[in-house]
């Protein structure tokens, strides 16, 4: 049994994963250097980012080994210890640039918001796998009311962008699951007439951020000018881009959040549109076997489990690509992979091992 | 395990496994044409924006003409100039640099500080602030020794235009100095902080002289901090010049003139080459390239002698009797005059009831017109101008090339005043009388020229009529722009009565002579006033300075096909022979010098 489950270990998503993890790492070397008058600075993220990324191969088998049904009754332990560990960030987290969101494990700063999208992840797919049929008002309100909690934890950090996050996986895993038509219908217009509530409650350099979005001219220097550098980058790299090492936009400065927000643009300004096919293909591809995954699952759990990493990542790469690419504003959510990030490439892996792990899983109990 | 499964009857949602396909397809369309929009569609035009976001230009110096005399002595040169300069950077405490500049400079530290203030938003940290420019070699090798405690002062090299004869060739040259607005405005090759000709042939001779900045193109980042250097085009040094000025001459003439105000002007009456033109007093133009202090400029513009005013160019004068050469070019070329004929001075003349007086109170008896150019008769120019009347005074004056500038290579130049009776009713709305023939005759009245056309009407009358236009260049070529209205008799005619006018025991000009050379002059004393008769009763050091007359002498010289205009008018110099006369002289003299010691 043992053997057959190494055997179906889903490898194209290995692949894909370990060729984007790479890709990145390739472009943060270029990512993190900068121009002076002697040369090529580089800052050695790439070095950093490889670390993680070896140390995310570990957890990754152990996410991918362990069977993930055992998830099921780890579901409701989790969500409260991330609670609690949310409340406890108030009290002894740790402050960087005016948001509370770190706690000091000595050897790391951790997120516990990063906990909170995987939590909350599984509890959605532990309630929503009990039943079957398009949800009502009911249940609907059951799970999100329950799922909020950590999310406004996390908005009071204040990191809007992670809080959004996990409301947003849970949404994404709420449609997998289907509505009813009408919370659909009171959805549609519930949504705009909320917007404007929403406005109120954001911070004033958020709203900066999208008035700038909708007017990047009114402002080039100031709020505009992330969009409009990066847009810079990305479009001067036309069709064949400027080779690796060869970016001008990221080595002299102008790109801001070079290796972080806005390492694509880094790499779409050196790789050109041809590369950049090439990487949105292997995202394409990547969220394709998630899904592919999620409909071959053996049960409804790892359904709805690999549905949440779909939307996880989804939502990433939505987000992230339209910012460099100057179709969204600009929020601090980074890109799976090619920015750099110690906690997001671990979870990355983590969450990779869970999809591989409900694959693995598929053939167990086949139907006679 | 078996207890951890789940009912197998349940199939994942139909429906969300095609809303997961969907949403990836989305994503590859979405991106796909937002890549191909701004990669491949507007990619040029992004392309455009990263090269001028990192691209910036600077120009290089081009290195102004130089200026050289007909001897090939440097008059105009390009030195460096020190200047002090602080990167904000590099600076610890601005306070204490600043403090210890002022003392090391002697500067006031209020007004360093302001220099600091005022320039802080258009410098960038890492480039130079200039606090002072010229530095002395002194403060300089201070500055520089101290480069290791104060590592954020910088010495900047740049380039400064320096006459070597800055009070000599001032009214020639002019000078250069920091460009203002309406200059940057007007030339395009001019940007903020370079130099440009305010004056004389520098400005004049602006576009030949200055040359063509180069380009250098550098790579910047975001700060606009210096990384490679892309493109370089080199500049082009501006042309130098050769003037036809003798630098000789030119400080003989300004000796002569020592103390004195005036014009002096030496024409190769060949070629229209000038030799010395000087306008007295100078001023050293060496104080305006750097730019002048309010105190400096106030001295020079408030001194009663007025150094800045270039009398070459902007000043006109009464021409006295000089003019009588004029007038006689005018009888003759009428027909109206015979020279043989006699005409009897009284020493006055009755027109109505004015008396029109000779300066020789008794009278020069009967005389012809060598005798009237020699002893300079005015009964008898009275009577020519009567004769003749404005109208064919003023066309033979037009003709001859007075009363409009004579085209010299110098800015601003004006072109005196002959006055004729349409001039007469426009400036003054009142006819032409007829006692102002007269005046006009002995070149009193509203009659104005200037040294240059004067050297132009002499050189005229020895070169074989030709009207030359003075040219400041050696390598001009000689610029015929008209000619007297004379035959070659009648020029000899003049000539030989001006040679008189020196040669005879009688002749106002004897202080001209000079042995072996064909010398000939005209005096002239232009009244600045009508002189009153208490005036008159005065010596002529006991007339107030304002109220005395010009004095000008006008001549030439000529040996083994040489010849040379040479006019000095000075300046309330009361008397031509004596005010003007050892000038001319002194002029001869290096023009001719005896054999044996010859200087050319």
């Amino acid at each position: 049994m043992e053997r057959k489950m190494l055997l179906s270990i889903n490898w194209p998503l290995v692949g894909i994963t370990a060729v984007l993890f790479f890709l990145g790492v390739l472009n943060l070397y270029s990512a993190s250097g900068f121009r002076m008058e002697e040369g090529l600075n580089v800052d050695p993220y790439f070095q950093k980012q490889l670390i993680w990324g070896l140390m995310g191969l570990p957890c990754m088998a152990i996410f991918m080994l362990v069977d993930y049904r055992h998830l099921k009754t780890a579901a409701w332990p989790l969500f409260w210890v991330t609670v609690v560990l949310l409340i406890s960030v108030f009290f002894v987290g740790k402050t960087i640039y005016g948001a509370r969101r770190w706690l000091d494990l000595g050897f790391m700063h951790f997120q516990p918001s990063e906990l909170a999208k995987i939590s909350v992840l599984i509890l959605g797919a532990r309630l929503l796998s009990r039943d079957t049929g398009k949800l009502d008002f009911l249940p609907l309100g059951a799970v999100v009311g329950v799922c909020s909690i950590p999310a406004l934890l996390v908005v009071k950090q204040p990191d809007l962008g992670s809080g959004l996050s996990v409301l947003l996986i849970l949404g994404g895993m709420v449609l997998y699951r289907g509505l009813t038509s009408r919370v659909l219908r009171t959805a549609v217009v519930a949504f705009p007439a909320m917007l404007p509530l929403g406005w109120f409650t954001l911070h004033d350099y958020q709203k900066r951020r999208i008035v700038s979005f909708l007017n990047p001219e009114s402002d080039p220097k100031g709020a505009g000018y992330h969009k409009l550098q990066s847009e810079i980058a990305v479009g001067s790299g036309e069709i064949w881009g400027k080779g690796f090492l060869g970016g001008t936009q990221s080595h002299y400065r102008f790109l801001p959040e070079k290796h972080t927000d806005f390492a694509l643009a880094v790499f779409a300004e050196e790789w050109g549109f041809v590369g950049c096919m090439v990487l949105l293909s292997l995202f394409c591809a990547f969220l394709f076997q998630i899904a592919q995954v999620a409909r071959d699952a053996k049960d409804l759990f790892g359904s709805y489990l690999a549905a949440g990493v779909f939307f996880y990542f989804f939502w990433q790469i939505l987000i992230n690509m339209g910012m460099v690419l100057g179709i969204m504003p600009v929020v601090g959510i980074p890109l799976p992979f090619l920015s750099y990030g110690g906690s997001a490439t671990l979870v990355n892996f983590c969450l990779v091992g869970l999809v591989l792990n409900v694959s693995m899983r598929r053939f167990l109990f086949k139907k006679v | 395990m078996s207890g951890l499964l789940s009912p197998q009857d349940k199939e994942p949602p139909r429906h969300g496994q095609l809303l997961l396909q969907l949403l990836v397809l989305l994503l590859f369309c979405l991106f796909t044409l937002r890549f191909w929009y701004l990669q491949v569609h507007e990619g040029q035009d992004f392309a455009r924006k990263a090269r001028a976001n990192q691209l910036r230009q600077e120009h290089v110096y081009a290195p102004r003409g130089l200026v050289r005399a007909r001897g090939g002595q440097l008059l105009a040169t390009n030195e460096p100039a020190y200047a002090l300069g602080i990167v904000r950077e590099d600076c610890r405490d601005v306070e204490a640099t600043l403090d210890e500049v002022s003392r090391w400079l002697g500067l006031d530290r209020e007004k360093v500080g302001e220099v600091y203030r005022k320039g802080r938003g258009k410098v960038k940290p890492f480039e130079p602030l200039i606090i002072s420019h010229d530095l002395g070699f002194e403060e300089v090798a201070l500055v520089e020794a101290n480069k290791l405690r104060w590592p954020e002062l910088e010495i900047l090299v740049r380039s400064r235009r320096n006459y070597t004869h800055g009070d000599l060739f001032c009214h020639v040259l002019g000078y250069v100095a920091e460009a203002n607005e309406a200059e940057l405005e007007r030339d395009q090759g001019l940007s903020l902080g370079d130099h440009v000709g305010k004056l004389g042939l520098e400005k004049v001779m602006e576009t030949r002289l200055r040359g063509i900045k180069g380009v250098r193109e550098f790579e910047v980042d975001v700060t606009g901090r210096r990384m490679a250097e892309v493109n370089t085009l080199p500049p082009r040094a501006g042309e130098d010049v050769t003037l036809s000025i003798d630098l000789g001459l030119q400080q003989l003439v300004h000796k002569g003139m020592a103390g004195k105000e005036g014009v002096v002007v030496v024409m190769d009456a060949d070629t229209g080459q000038v030799l010395a033109l000087v306008s007295e007093p100078t001023f050293d133009a060496n104080h305006f390239t750097g730019g002048i202090s309010t105190k400096e400029w106030r001295e020079l513009s408030d001194d009663p002698r007025h150094p800045l005013l270039n009398r070459v160019t902007q000043s006109a004068y009464p021409p006295g009797s000089v003019f009588k050469i004029v007038m006689a070019g005018c009888g003759l070329h009428e027909n109206m005059l015979n020279p043989a004929e006699t005409v009897f001075c009284p020493g006055h003349l009755t027109l109505g009831s004015h008396t029109f007086r000779c300066w020789r109170r008794g009278g020069h008896g009967h005389v012809n017109l060598r005798r009237a150019l020699v002893e300079s008769c005015d009964v008898y120019f009275y009577r020519l101008g009567m004769k003749l009347g404005v109208d064919r005074i003023s066309e033979f004056s037009f003709a001859s090339g007075f009363g409009k500038p004579t085209g010299i290579d110098l800015p601003h130049e004006k072109g005196g005043n002959i006055p004729t009776r349409e001039w007469k009713e426009k400036t003054y709305g009142e006819r032409w009388q007829k006692g102002e023939d007269l005046n006009f005759s002995i070149g009193q009245g509203y009659t104005l020229v200037t040294p240059l056309q004067v050297a132009r009407y002499i050189s005229a009358l020895i070169n074989g009529g030709q009207l030359l236009k003075p040219q400041l260049l050696a390598d001009a070529e000689p610029e015929v722009q008209g000619e007297v209205p004379l035959t070659g008799d009648q020029r000899d005619l003049i000539k030989k009565a001006m040679v008189h006018t020196v040669v005879d025991p009688s002749g106002t000009c004897w202080r001209a002579r000079t042995p072996g050379v064909t010398v000939g002059a005209k005096t002239g004393t232009a009244q600045v006033t009508r002189l009153t008769d208490e005036l008159k009763a005065l010596k002529d050091h006991e007339i107030p300075y304002a109220l005395r007359d010009h004095a000008w002498m006008a001549g030439f010289g000529e040996r083994d096909g040489r010849r040379y205009a040479v006019v000095v008018m000075v300046e309330h110099g009361l008397h031509g022979s004596s005010g003007a006369g050892p000038v001319v002289k002194a002029c001869l003299d290096y023009l001719f010098p005896r054999a044996g010691r010859g200087h050319r």
